[in-house]
């Protein structure tokens, strides 16, 4: 596994996110970035199921290391929650809700291939 | 709507204003640099076998500051139109990561070791909300 070949995955992860989140964030219409919240949930769940399976071969590890940790991102849900403001419910509901559910939706991925 | 979510709706509807191909390419090109630099680096710090992932909390830490930073800067002058796309989405975007995260959490708590999580936890999470307050006090205090 080179470095070359997960950076391929994970620009394209990266490319799944933009187009996925901001059709997301489009469609629902909310003061909310459900776009990040659902690329996140969506790459726990992938992530869940994949180490679920157990020992990895070298494409999965390519699909996990590149393609998903691509796919999801940290920096953005640390800034979209600071711009929902200091005093609002929604800040504390996107760092539960993306907590929780990240959580949950790797445990539920694990659950269903382990 | 709060106008300290501003930005962020700016940062997400600009996806759309400029989703053309151009966009897409700037994405690709960001997330390629990104997932290197993120590979290089948790090559350089490695996860020592059921201990504690200190390579990914300096990707996801760094990854907040610099985007806190990145997005002040850009609100203070409107850079080229993909830059967002390469800078904040594609590069930093996926340079930090929050399925490895998750799933981390996960073992852990799995494991048995929740003061193991909950620090992992505790040192992500409010260090990243605290770093990108912090590259955003920065970029917006720099001339």
């Amino acid at each position: 596994m080179t470095v070359i070949a997960v950076s391929i995955a994970g620009a394209a992860g990266a490319v799944c996110r933009y187009l996925i989140s901001g059709w997301v964030q489009n469609a629902v219409r909310l003061d909310f970035p459900v776009g990040t919240l659902t690329v996140n949930l969506g790459g726990s769940l992938g992530l869940g199921l994949i180490v679920g399976t157990g020992p990895l071969d070298s494409t999965l590890i390519l699909f996990a290391a590149g393609f998903l940790a691509g796919f999801t991102t940290f920096s953005t849900w640390m800034i979209e929650t600071i711009r929902l403001g200091p005093r609002s419910h929604r800040t504390l509901l996107n760092l539960a809700g993306s907590l929780a559910g990240g959580l949950a939706a790797c445990a539920v991925g694990f659950t269903l291939t382990n | 709507m709060a106008p300290s979510f501003q930005l962020s709706k700016s940062l997400t509807s600009a996806r759309h204003r400029t989703g053309g191909w151009h966009s897409v390419a700037a994405v690709a090109a960001g997330g390629l640099v990104g997932s290197a630099a993120r590979t290089g680096i948790g090559v350089w710090i490695p996860t020592p076998e059921a201990g504690f992932p200190i390579g990914v909390v300096v990707i996801n830490l760094t990854g907040s500051l610099f985007l806190g930073f990145y997005l002040a800067r850009r609100e203070r002058a409107i850079g080229r139109r993909t830059s967002l796309q390469f800078w904040a989405i594609g590069m930093l975007g996926s340079f930090t990561t929050f399925s490895t995260f998750s799933v981390d959490l996960l073992q852990m708590l799995a494991a048995g070791r929740p003061l193991v999580a909950s620090s992992y936890l505790g040192v992500s999470v409010l260090g990243g909300l605290g770093l990108a307050l912090a590259g955003q006090r920065i970029g917006a205090a720099m001339p």
